[in-house]
């Protein structure tokens, strides 16, 4: 676990995806705290903390962390970890760690401005979750980009589409079960227990998904 | 020592090494010879534990690469597409792939030394050439002091001087009393490094022996290469 802290921490995508999830957190933080600006909806002028999609956004720039982390170097790794369940545990005790030890300097700066630290416990778990579902469909394609790139979907593209013709599905995404767990869905929402509950079935189906693949497959 | 034992290994319905059998002894460089998609890579992806057998076997000193705990202790691989991510550091990398196998830090400096890239191991690896790249990977698998060296295509981008430390370093290496499996299609390379080969064709084991063994009867192992390849 130590070697693959060592290889989360001397990856330069690293820095630059939690310098960017900091910034942005923080920046967005600010825009709330302040209601200096206001976004247009077909419900009329809305503050930036009452969108739950744009505020939850940076942790797009975060998962990047445990994707990368996840999909790359895969041959070497298995060459040093040849056990196919010490490697799997090793990168996902190592991309949780991660998640835990960054997600507090992530996230305060932002909850602090707008005095909502109390929602701390919460934001970490989302962090946590959905990186276990990025690092776990990682694992799975063996690739960084189509995981970045479905995961950003989602919330952009699918559930816009989607969210008047199937509300009780879109829901049930990864994305907007994360934002009924933390209470700031603006659609068709579950309860925050059932989002919880929702979000940590996803983590479990990916994180399941690339622990059969990994341990069946060859490299 | 290694030991293929009928090993065949099958895609779906192609079928990529059939029945194949060799050892590969301590004390001796034993060349892997065959064209592309002979089987050569997939049968060192099966040694090597990246790849599950059909069926057969494939051991080192009489375990699968599998069951080692540290297996970079024992067994040091250079193989295509292991390569670190290129914005990484060379020290960086050789770092966390000691950690993985408890080998102290001081022999990450020491490889690089040993490889000539001692001055240029705060580079990232983006700006090596295809040389230093080759010589990474060469110090990536010299990093557990292993008695066991698989090498696919180790002198791949090198210049002279590379080929030329690679040779001595794989003979004097096997001189030792290590084990070297090395596996390369420049014949000449070959014959001045490997004491002896296991050629393999459309997945089937042709012809082991001696290169002089091989080489008898032809110009060159070139020439029995293809003679052994063609026929």
């Amino acid at each position: 676990m130590r070697a693959e802290f060592t290889r989360i921490r001397t990856l330069p995508a690293t820095w630059i995806a939690l310098a960017v999830t900091l910034a942005a957190n923080t920046l967005l933080g600010l825009l709330a705290a302040t209601d200096t600006v206001r976004v247009a909806t077909s419900d009329g002028q809305v503050a930036v903390s009452q969108l739950g999609t744009v505020m939850l956004a940076p942790v797009y720039a975060f998962l990047a962390v445990p994707v990368f982390a996840a999909g790359r170097e895969l041959r070497i790794s298995l060459l040093a970890t040849p056990d196919r369940n010490r490697f799997l545990l090793a990168k996902l005790l190592a991309s949780a760690g991660t998640t835990i030890v960054a997600a507090p300097v992530l996230l305060l700066p932002g909850l602090l401005v707008r005095h909502a630290a109390g929602s701390l416990p919460a934001e970490m778990t989302a962090y946590l979750l959905l990186g276990l579902v990025g690092g776990g469909f990682a694992v799975l394609t063996r690739t960084a980009v189509i995981p970045l790139a479905v995961l950003l979907a989602l919330p952009v593209l699918v559930s816009p589409m989607l969210a008047g013709l199937l509300p009780g599905l879109v829901r049930l995404l990864p994305h907007e079960a994360t934002l009924s767990f933390l209470g700031t869905s603006t659609g068709p929402a579950l309860s925050r227990t059932a989002g919880f509950w929702v979000l940590l079935a996803w983590a479990v189906v990916f994180v399941g998904a690339a622990w059969v693949a990994t341990v069946r497959r060859d490299s | 020592m290694i030991e293929i034992s009928r090993l065949s290994k099958r895609y779906g319905a192609k079928t990529a090494v059939d029945d194949v059998s060799f050892s590969v002894r301590p004390g001796r460089v034993t060349g892997f010879l065959g064209p592309n998609g002979a089987g050569k890579s997939t049968t060192l992806r099966v040694l090597l534990g990246l790849d599950h057998p059909t069926s057969g076997t494939a051991l080192i000193d009489g375990r699968r690469y599998r069951d080692l705990r540290h297996p970079l202790r024992t067994v040091g691989a250079l193989l295509d597409g292991a390569g670190p991510v290129p914005e990484r550091r060379a020290i960086d990398h050789l770092t966390w792939i000691a950690q993985s196998n408890r080998i102290p830090r001081r022999r990450v400096r020491e490889v690089l030394d040993l490889v000539g890239l001692g001055d240029a191991a705060g580079q990232r690896v983006k700006k090596y050439s295809l040389g230093m790249g080759q010589r990474l990977g060469i110090a990536a698998a010299l990093l557990g002091d292993p008695e066991i060296l698989v090498l696919d295509e180790p002198v791949n981008g090198l210049d002279p001087d590379g080929i030329r430390w690679v040779r001595t370093f794989l003979r004097e290496f096997a001189a030792g009393g290590r084990t070297v499996l090395l596996s390369s299609h420049l014949m000449t390379e070959m014959a001045e490094t490997a004491d002896e080969a296991v050629v393999i064709a459309n997945g089937r084991i042709v012809a082991r022996g001696s290169i002089e063994e091989l080489t008898a009867g032809h110009a060159s192992l070139e020439t029995a290469f293809f003679a052994l390849t063609e026929g």
